[in-house]
């Protein structure tokens, strides 16, 4: 297979912004009924659920009767609030923001955005921006719809750890390995935040957000592999796959559990 | 774009491989924690079969669950067959759909689908090794060894909690999928062919995982199935690549392409 072209690498992002519009309806339905379980939990009174922290209680009550319901909410997540969702939700945003920028900021370079960069690396990076918008988009508009304020902020900790590694990237693998550090910590995050939260519609959300920061680890790691190995030429779509180095097929996925040590507290990015 | 010959790498074979093997070291490293949490789910779901709920922090009977106490009172002089080798412990190997409720319908549909993979990766590898295939690159036999080697893992995580849990482990593939799959797999002829159908799987796998994260109730369970799906989803992000297609489609993990509970055949 000859590597496709500009255009053809073109026609095949579009093809990927449908399908991915179609995943999008899908997790704003999640959203929707997740918020719609909680405003409709606050505005009940006297319900079974005591103070009214159980988002999505009305719905699993009535698929469970009174005494699945009982057994439910004996044992639900002992994290379990409202507030503790915003947060997550908020630090999740942080996370996305602090992307955006780093992604806009290597853009501007030379070697990732400019004339001498990888034309796949290039449209690599403008694409994961603007999926990174959309979780960030997602994460706020869930906030914003339960009453809490939106992160615009980068996060933080993140943002001092980028800030001290720019002024030292030399090249197209610096900026791969701080993509992979920032991509690392918010798929370990959200993997983290599956089990942290209250409902499962959010439970959904970010399980499938973590998903994708994880593919886009995949990659990056398959291209630093690529790049420290002084192969950059074959990071092609489709890649030559039999100059490709035996080692390569299996450097994108290097756990077979997703680690999340370096998860960030659910309180991280949280807006004051 | 890729012309460049294999003699102008500047990493060696024995450097990438060294890479590859630091990998495998921060794998075994993360499965502690894994085992952790199989432990504590398997021990939650130990006291729901036995019929003594716990109230050890996060089961929940849910939806399921509740069942649950009463079909495994009725399944439980129904187990027979043998142990796999995922969990040599377990009292049978039976596959009857009806066995398992609840949550432990939703491990023993991850535990069929994780067989399911490793079973196409295997057949993949033996069908490479009778040239029907054609000419396969390394690196693709090693993405298909080191993916086939996670496959076993998540089945060995599933089988164990069922095997803890008192109920026969799941040794092959009983899915209204598989037939399908294996009727495909026995069809292709090229590396493409096969890429394709695993992409299938690993997509599938990814998003019944990410369906699994929000309608299992046990917080080791959902925690568990949360930990898996960002690898199949690396799996696919691979696949893609591999067959020039653009390696992240979606923003979103969806749960349209998700292997739901019910396709958990009975024997």
């Amino acid at each position: 297979m000859d590597p496709i072209d500009e255009r053809g690498l073109r026609e095949l992002l579009v093809e990927s912004d449908d399908l991915q519009s179609d995943a999008m309806r899908t997790a704003t339905r999640g959203l929707d009924d997740y918020v719609e379980a909680v405003l409709d939990t606050r505005e009940r009174s006297g319900s079974r659920d005591p103070g009214g922290q159980w988002p999505g209680w009305s719905r699993v009550a009535a698929v469970t009767g009174l005494a699945g319901a009982g057994a439910v909410l004996a044992a639900w997540p002992a994290a379990a609030d409202p507030a503790r969702d915003v947060q997550a939700l908020q630090t999740a945003a942080s996370l996305e923001n602090l992307a955006v920028a780093t992604y806009k900021t290597a853009l501007t370079l030379p070697f990732i955005g400019g004339a001498d960069a990888n034309a796949v690396v290039k449209a690599f990076a403008e694409k994961t921006m603007a999926q990174h918008i959309e979780h960030g988009q997602a994460f706020n508009g869930a906030v914003a719809k339960l009453g809490g304020k939106a992160q615009n902020d980068p996060n933080a900790k993140y943002a001092a750890v980028v800030k001290q590694t720019v002024p030292t990237i030399k090249g197209a693998g610096d900026v791969v390995a701080l993509a992979i550090a920032l991509e690392d910590v918010a798929a370990q995050t959200y993997t983290k935040n599956v089990s942290q939260v209250s409902t499962p519609e959010l439970r959904q959300l970010f399980a499938s957000v973590a998903g994708v920061e994880s593919q886009h680890k995949a990659i990056l790691l398959a291209v630093k592999a690529l790049i420290d190995g002084g192969a950059p030429q074959l990071i092609a779509l489709p890649p030559d796959a039999a100059k490709l180095p035996d080692a390569a097929g299996g450097v994108g996925f290097p756990d077979a559990f997703f680690p999340t040590e370096k998860a960030s507290p659910v309180e991280e990015g949280a807006v004051k | 774009m890729s012309t460049d010959k294999r003699p102008e790498m500047q990493i060696s074979e024995r450097e990438l491989t060294a890479m590859t093997r630091d990998l495998d070291e921060l794998h075994e490293s993360t499965f502690p924690g894994v085992r952790t949490l199989l432990d504590e789910f398997s021990a939650n779901l130990a006291h729901i079969t036995r019929g003594h709920p716990t109230g050890r922090r996060g089961f929940l009977l849910g939806v399921g669950g509740v069942t649950t106490l009463g079909m495994a009172a009725a399944c439980s002089s129904n187990d027979t067959g043998s142990s796999t080798t995922a969990a040599p412990a377990a009292p049978a190997s039976t596959t009857a759909a009806a066995t398992y409720e609840g949550d432990l319908k939703v491990v023993a549909l991850a535990a069929a689908l994780e067989n399911l993979a490793v079973t196409a990766y295997t057949g993949a590898l033996d069908a490479a090794g009778k040239g029907t295939l054609g000419t396969v690159p390394p690196a693709i036999g090693v993405f298909v060894q080191t993916a086939m080697k996670q496959h076993q893992d998540h089945a060995a995580a599933w089988n164990a909690v069922l095997s803890k849990a008192g109920k026969p482990t799941i040794s092959d593939a009983p899915l209204s999928i598989t037939a399908d799959q294996v009727k495909a797999l026995g069809a292709a002829k090229s590396v493409p062919d096969v890429a394709k159908l695993a992409l299938d799987l690993e997509n599938a796998a990814a998003q019944t995982y990410t369906f699994a994260a929000a309608n299992v109730t046990d917080t080791g369970g959902i925690m568990t199935a949360a930990t898996i799906q960002p690898v199949e989803a690396m799996h696919a992000a691979i696949l893609n690549f591999v067959l020039g297609q653009y390696p992240v489609p979606d923003a979103f993990i969806g749960v349209d392409k998700a292997v739901k509970p019910d396709a958990l055949l009975p024997k």
